[in-house]
């Protein structure tokens, strides 16, 4: 066993009965005097300083006009102009960017929920079926992990292109289907929470093993399947290579294309520069907020499905 | 892997699905132009937009879609050549600058416009880009737009010090040092050391001629005396450091220039666009000079010539050569590119009577395009050609002068290493090559 | 993806053959055997390429699981007030995608722009986010930016399953903080600390949107700048597909070669306990 795949199994013979072993009211805390605690308190906020600043000064530099981009600090506010500046961002060139901002949900979202399940399915074979070469595919799946995903799109494009893939949808969807960590997860997580005995009795029952998969151990599976899914979805989100690489028409771009593309074009078209800061503010607000309110479902996948598994 | 042979499966039956599109809809040689086609346009050029929408409005038949990419060599060129590797994708007309066209014209990606209707037109063109377009008995692109040379510089910063529009490149040096010295944050002009583009337009108002072919063999001879002397002598005004080296077209040089920190540009006639689009606070102070001379023979350069081509795999190429041909040859749509400041038209007599020859209100009143550029058009040595391998030779000569600008070598060095790799580039292209002219 | 691979290295053992100036006369691919990974490995700039990334990496991974280990201890210390704003605060840019957060930081890296430069100057100091020197160290600050939070959530995780049993017996024992954290709670997050720093080391060495993004803004970013950004260069720029799929297989390699190695070295180093 690797030291990785401690990193999910570490504690699941602890754990497996208490679910949620963070609201176990017990005095974990051990406590300190004020001055250390203002201490930490700075500590903390000087942190918090550093991850705040750029999203701050993307936010003033949001409501500024071009010239006043480039001619006041970029601290303070100068003739607020947000409203105009995103009603902008969402007409320019026939609204462009809220078909980008689709299909960046339209990738991640469809990327994310396949990824989700074809991890676990492959996941739990893999865990709970004995077939030849098992250790051989589960051996490459680990080394997918390790190979990173940008020096593939290079061969992918080669590839799509000889299939006559390139410059589709599916260019970009299909592979962001595979997710070599997520059958890896999905593998650990399986040996941990199903249990053979559920299975045997499932079998007896007489049900096939596509309705066990879909009604039983899908739903044994939940927290890791949060968990792949959360981590494929920004991971598509964030994805800059493939969709470089692959697409050239522009209505199929996602937005972190879309809004280089802007940034790139504004060396001659210098009104375009607010399009792209007006843009990122844009794609970036609604998903940190939907990053901060989704903690609770990260941390809950984390620690159900890596680190306790 | 169940998964894997999922995905195979599904890429199986999807090109099967491509082969037979493929089949299904032959390429696209209709010729009939009256027939509906809709076309693509990727471009960056300011003021196509208008031209299109004037074309648009005036050929319902023949629709073009207009899509604003950045410049070439950031990025939309490699966009091109993968959709063209890959069969799709590519857009039916593009903006090709001309040290490209042969770049394109070896992958096999440009129509030939010829039979198309351009070796008819082709006598509406000013000879030398004509020339740039044409490989062999093919013309492969319609020329669009030249941009001559000459410099830019803040009149008013100049004469404060008692500076006339240096006519010499050692009179240039001078002025550099006495304007550093007069206020330090100041600087006459950035070497961009990402923007070879600029130093080859200068090597070849030197005198240089870097590419040439001999029968199918290409030469090279990019590290010849004149290059080197030119290299050499932004070499000594970097190491006295009287010039600023970061990148042109960026962020820092824009606020550079609307500062007044930058107060010179050796640039093409299309630059006044980039100025006056850039620096908006700094209208009325500029002024146009001749390009400072090395000899008493007034000499000029071309710095980013550019085309309009149509791509292979054109839905409609007699429609898209029919546009092509309009949009650069058409009054109507040359004076609108010229308010954009698309450069020095390519087609015949566009001087006369256009816009470009008027007082310019951000040059102070100054009518640059007649009192310089017009003569600057006349004397570009226009023996000059391009190779397959242009980017290559291009990004080498960035890498050795970003090096240079880190303390790692010089210029010349650069220069020296970039003749060597272009010649290995032309190898690896599988092409015949030799070094001399 | 084994796929994409087999093909990969099919293309990087072909090369192309032309006659004629324009390859008028035809051309055809031709093997070449192992010469586009000697081309590729005998030219200094790809080769300084991989080297650029592995100095980035062994810089970037400790600085980065390090801060990340220390906010997660520090907010599970709980000591502090506003916990909870904290999380979301450092969390909150792992949403943002790397180009964007590059072209974020690079108006914040811009001399004439950016308040920080400009701050600098005021306080006298000549600040140069763009230059060959600093340039790396921009990008890895980008990138810690971006994902400290990540990581700090992956710890922080794995700090709320120790059962609060052992902090019990600790504190009962007379053990301090500074014991807690080396005793207790250091052990117990190891794993999750090396999960980290695996999923660091691969990000690192694919390093690619960052320098593509800055590139236009600092002089000492070249095409060649990662071996990522070369292979693209020489792909779509250059038109040399076999070169730039030979410059693929080399990155995988390597990246494989890293992470497996510092498993190796940690799972040799002894079993936590």
């Amino acid at each position: 066993m690797t030291t990785t795949e401690r990193a999910y199994t570490g504690k699941k013979g602890k754990n497996q009965s208490s679910k949620q072993p963070s609201t176990v009211q017990k005095p974990r805390k051990i406590q300190r005097s004020p001055g250390w605690r203002i201490l930490v308190t700075a500590a903390l906020a000087v942190a918090a300083v550093y991850f705040l600043f750029p999203v701050y000064w993307l936010t003033i530099a949001a409501t500024k006009s071009t010239s006043s981009l480039f001619g006041s600090s970029g601290l303070a506010l100068d003739n607020p102009q947000l409203l105009t500046n995103l009603v902008n961002v969402v007409t320019y060139n026939g609204g462009i960017f809220g078909r980008w901002a689709l299909n960046s949900v339209l990738y991640s979202g469809v990327g994310a929920v396949v990824a989700t399940i074809c991890s676990l399915a492959a996941g739990y074979c893999l865990a709970k079926f004995t077939f030849r070469g098992r250790e051989v595919w589960f051996n490459i799946i680990l080394a997918g992990v390790m190979i990173p995903g940008t020096a593939l799109a290079l061969p992918l494009f080669l590839l799509m292109s000889q299939v006559g893939l390139v410059n589709t949808y599916w260019s970009v969807l299909l592979p962001s289907l595979v997710s070599p960590f997520g059958v890896y997860l999905g593998r650990i997580y399986a040996q941990a929470a199903v249990p053979d005995s559920l299975l045997e009795a499932s079998r007896l029952d007489g049900a096939g093993e596509f309705r066990i998969f879909f009604t039983l151990v899908l739903r044994l599976m939940m927290p890791a399947a949060v968990t792949i899914f959360l981590f494929q979805f920004i991971g598509i989100w964030n994805n800059f290579f493939l969709p470089l690489v692959m697409l050239s028409d522009q209505s199929l771009y996602p937005i972190t294309l879309g809004l280089v593309q802007w940034q790139s074009v504004s060396d001659r078209h210098p009104e375009l520069y607010q399009l792209a800061i007006g843009g990122a503010f844009l794609s970036v607000i609604p998903i940190m907020i939907a990053i901060v309110s989704l903690q609770r479902f990260w941390k809950a996948g984390l620690t159900e499905g890596s680190v306790k598994g | 892997m169940k998964r894997i042979r999922t995905i195979a499966a599904v890429v199986a039956v999807a090109a099967v699905f491509a082969t037979t599109a493929c089949t299904s809809t032959p390429p696209g040689s209709s010729s009939d132009p009256s027939e509906k086609a809709n076309l693509t346009f990727w471009s960056w050029v300011p003021g196509v937009d208008k031209a299109v929408d004037l074309w648009n409005k005036e050929n319902p038949n023949i629709q073009v879609k207009l899509e604003q990419t950045p410049a070439g060599s950031s990025g939309t060129y490699a966009k091109m050549y993968s959709a063209l590797k890959a069969g799709k994708g590519a857009p039916d007309l593009a903006q090709i600058e001309y040290q490209e066209l042969p770049g394109f014209v070896l992958e096999n990606g440009l129509v030939d416009l010829k039979p198309l209707g351009m070796g008819v037109e082709s006598s509406k063109f000013v000879d030398w880009q004509l020339g740039q377009s044409t490989f062999g008995d093919s013309v492969y692109a319609v020329p669009q737009a030249s941009g001559p040379m000459g410099l830019y510089y803040r009149e008013d910063i100049f004469s404060a010090l008692g500076l006339k529009a240096p006519a010499t490149w050692d009179e240039y040096a001078v002025a550099a040092k006495t304007i550093h010295d007069a206020n330090p944050a100041q600087y006459i002009n950035t070497f961009a050391p990402g923007n070879s583009a600029w130093f080859t337009a200068l090597a070849w108002q030197a005198g240089a001629k870097w590419f040439g072919l001999d029968g199918d063999t290409w030469t090279v001879n990019i590290d010849s005396d004149t290059t080197l002397k030119v290299a050499s002598y932004w070499d000594k005004l970097r190491e006295a450091g009287l010039i600023k080296t970061e990148p042109d077209f960026a962020n820092g040089w824009y606020s550079d220039l609307q500062n007044g920190n930058i107060v010179a540009w050796p640039s093409a006639q299309w630059g006044g666009s980039i100025l006056s689009g850039n620096a908006p606070t700094t209208a009325g102070k500029w002024k146009v000079a001749p390009l400072p001379q090395w000899d008493s023979t007034y000499a000029s350069a071309n710095w980013g010539g550019s085309s309009t081509a149509v791509l292979k795999g054109t839905s409609n190429a007699q429609a898209a050569e029919k546009f092509a041909v309009w949009l650069n040859t058409d009054p109507q749509s040359i004076s609108l590119l010229l308010a954009g400041g698309y450069g020095w038209p390519a087609a015949k007599n566009a001087l006369a009577g256009s816009t470009l020859d008027k007082p310019e209100e951000f040059l102070g009143g100054q009518n640059a395009n007649k009192d310089v550029f017009k003569k600057s058009d006349e004397s570009i040595n226009t023996s000059w050609g391009w190779i397959p391998t242009t980017a290559n030779t291009y990004t080498h000569l960035n890498d050795g002068f970003q090096a240079a600008v880190e303390g790692h070598g010089t210029f010349v060095d650069a220069v020296k290493a970039a003749q060597t790799a272009t010649i290995a580039d032309l190898e690896a292209k599988g092409l015949k090559v030799r070094a001399g002219d | 993806m084994v796929l994409p691979l087999v093909y990969a290295i099919y293309e990087s053992v072909t090369g192309i053959q032309r006659s004629g100036a324009f390859g008028q006369g035809g051309s055809s691919p031709v093997f070449v055997g192992l010469d586009n990974y000697i081309t590729a490995l005998g030219a200094s700039a790809f080769v300084a390429s991989l080297g650029r990334v592995l100095l980035f990496a062994v810089v970037q991974v400790p600085v980065m699981i390090i801060l990340a280990t220390a906010l997660a201890l520090l907010l599970d210390a709980a000591s502090a007030w506003g916990v909870r704003f904290f999380r979301s605060a450092y969390f909150l840019p792992y949403g943002v995608p790397g180009v964007i957060a590059s072209i974020l930081w690079g108006f914040l890296y811009t001399p004439g722009l950016s308040p920080l430069v400009n701050f600098g100057s005021a306080l006298g100091l000549n600040l140069d986010f763009l230059g060959g020197g600093s340039i790396l160290w921009s990008i890895a600050n980008i990138v810690t930016w971006q994902y400290a939070g990540y990581n700090m959530l992956v710890i922080v995780a794995q700090l709320k399953s120790i059962d609060a049993d052992l902090f019990e017996a600790a504190s009962i024992d007379g053990a301090n903080a500074w014991q807690v954290i080396t005793r207790i709670k250091l052990p117990l997050i190891r794993p999750a600390i090396v999960l980290t720093t695996v999923f660091t080391i691969i990000g690192t060495i694919q390093l690619f949107a960052e320098p593509l993004v800055l590139k236009p803004l600092s002089s000492a970013i070249t095409s060649s700048f990662t071996p990522n950004l070369s292979a693209y260069n020489e792909a779509f720029a250059n038109n040399n597909y076999n070169l730039a799929a030979a410059e693929s297989v080399l990155l995988a390699l390597v990246a494989c070669a890293f992470s497996f190695g510092f498993l190796k070295l940690v799972t040799r180093g002894g079993s936590p306990s």
